[in-house]
C-alpha cells in the first residue's frame, strides 16, 4: 500500500450498535482526512468481524483500531478525538412488534403512577400530615378542624405546582429549556452501564486490545 | 378570621411545594423510573413516565387528604398492590445500592461466588417478612 503522510482523525461515540458481522471502520467511528482519496478506504476498512450470530458484546480499544488502519497504511498518522475504549453491540435488528412495546410502556406507566400515588401516601402517613395540620389549624384559628379546610386543600394545590416545578414539563409543554430530572438520571445511568462494560472487559482482559491475542467471540455478555 | 386563613393558605402551599421537592427528588435521583425505562427498552418514552410519577402522586395526595371513596374500586386493590409492591421492592434495592450496600459485603465478607444466592436471599427475605408483618396486624 502507499505510503501516506497525512493525518486521519478519528471520532468515536463511546457505545455503537451494529446490525451486520463485518465490521467496517466507518461503522465504530467517525473519521475526516485531507487527502480524501483514502477516506472512502479508510471508511471500507475491516476492523473485525463478529464470530457467530446472537445478541453479543466487544469492547475494542481505540489502539486496536488504529492498529488496524497502520496494517494497511503504515505511514499515515493518526488521531483520536473520541472515545479511547469503544464497546460494540451486536444484535440481530428484528423489528420489535409493536404491540409488545406499548404493553411493556403501559405497564412501566401503571407501576411509576402506582408506586408514587403508594409513596405520598405513606408519606402522609408516616408523618402524620392529617394530625399536623389539625394541630396547626387550632393553633391559627381557634377552632377544631374538621379534616377538610384551607390547608389541606392548599396543600394539594401546592404539592401539584411542587412536582410539575420540579419535573420541569407536564405532557410535551416543557417550562424551560432544561432537561428534566428523568432525563438526566436517564444519562447518568447510561454511562454508568457503560463505564462499567469498559472496565470489566479490561479487567477480565477481554478488550480487543494491541499486543493481546485477538480471539473474538470467546466471550459475551 | 380571613387572616387565619391566610396563613394556613400560606402554610398549606409552602408545605406541599417543599414536601413535592424532597420525596420527589428522592424517587427521581434514585434512578428507579429510569432503570424501569432501560430495562424495557422504552427510553424514549420517559417523558410519559415522568407524568405517570408526577400524576401518581397528586392523584395518591388527593386520596390520603381527602379520604377520596372510589365507588366498584375493589377490582384496582390486586393491581394497585402488585405494582406499588413492585415499585417499592425496586426503591428498596435502589436506596441499599445507593448507601453503596452490595460494593461493602462483597467486599468485607469476601464474597465474590455467590452473590446470585444472595441477591435471592434479600428479595425473598423481604418478600416473607412482609407477609409475617401483614398477617400478624404489626
Amino acid at each position: 500500500m502507499a505510503v501516506s503522510h497525512d493525518t486521519v482523525y478519528l471520532k468515536g461515540d463511546r457505545d455503537v450498535e451494529v446490525q451486520k458481522t463485518d465490521i467496517t471502520l466507518s461503522d465504530i467511528v467517525s473519521l475526516e482526512c485531507s487527502n480524501k482519496d483514502i477516506v472512502p478506504k479508510l471508511k471500507a476498512l475491516k476492523i473485525m468481524k463478529i464470530p457467530d450470530k446472537g445478541k453479543q458484546r466487544f469492547v475494542i480499544s481505540i489502539l486496536k483500531i488504529i492498529a488496524c488502519i497502520h496494517a494497511e497504511y503504515p505511514g499515515l498518522e493518526i488521531q483520536n478525538m473520541g472515545e479511547q475504549d469503544i464497546i460494540v453491540t451486536y444484535e440481530e435488528q428484528k423489528t420489535p412488534g409493536m404491540l409488545w412495546h406499548i404493553i411493556k410502556t403501559a405497564f412501566v406507566a401503571l407501576i411509576t403512577f402506582c408506586g408514587s400515588a403508594f409513596a405520598i401516601m405513606t408519606f402522609n402517613n408516616d408523618v402524620s400530615v392529617p394530625k399536623l395540620f389539625s394541630q396547626i389549624y387550632k393553633y391559627v384559628t381557634g377552632s377544631t378542624s374538621d379534616g377538610f379546610t384551607i390547608l389541606e386543600v392548599t396543600y394539594s394545590i401546592g404539592l401539584t405546582i411542587g412536582i410539575l416545578v420540579f419535573f420541569n414539563h407536564f405532557g410535551k409543554k416543557r417550562f424551560t429549556v432544561d432537561p428534566t430530572p428523568m432525563e438526566v438520571q436517564m444519562r447518568l445511568y447510561e454511562n454508568d452501564i457503560q463505564t462499567t462494560l469498559v472496565e470489566d472487559a479490561s479487567r477480565r482482559e477481554q478488550e480487543l486490545d494491541v499486543g493481546k491475542s485477538n480471539h473474538t467471540g470467546s466471550h459475551r455478555n | 378570621m380571613w387572616v387565619n386563613q391566610i396563613i394556613l393558605a400560606v402554610i398549606g402551599i409552602s408545605g406541599g411545594l417543599i414536601v413535592a421537592g424532597g420525596l420527589f427528588s428522592f424517587i427521581i435521583e434514585l434512578g428507579i423510573a429510569a432503570d424501569f425505562a432501560d430495562r424495557t427498552h422504552t427510553a424514549d418514552k420517559i417523558l410519559l413516565y415522568e407524568d405517570c410519577v408526577a400524576l401518581g402522586g397528586i392523584v395518591g395526595n388527593l386520596i390520603s387528604i381527602f379520604q377520596i371513596h372510589i365507588s366498584h374500586g375493589s377490582w384496582i386493590l390486586p393491581i394497585f398492590g402488585l405494582v406499588s409492591g413492585i415499585f417499592v421492592g425496586c426503591w428498596a434495592m435502589a436506596l441499599a445500592e445507593i448507601l453503596n450496600l452490595f460494593p461493602i459485603f462483597v467486599r468485607r465478607l469476601k464474597m465474590v461466588r455467590y452473590i446470585s444466592a444472595f441477591i435471592l436471599s434479600i428479595a425473598v427475605g423481604k418478600g416473607v417478612g412482609a407477609l409475617i408483618y401483614f398477617y400478624k396486624g404489626w
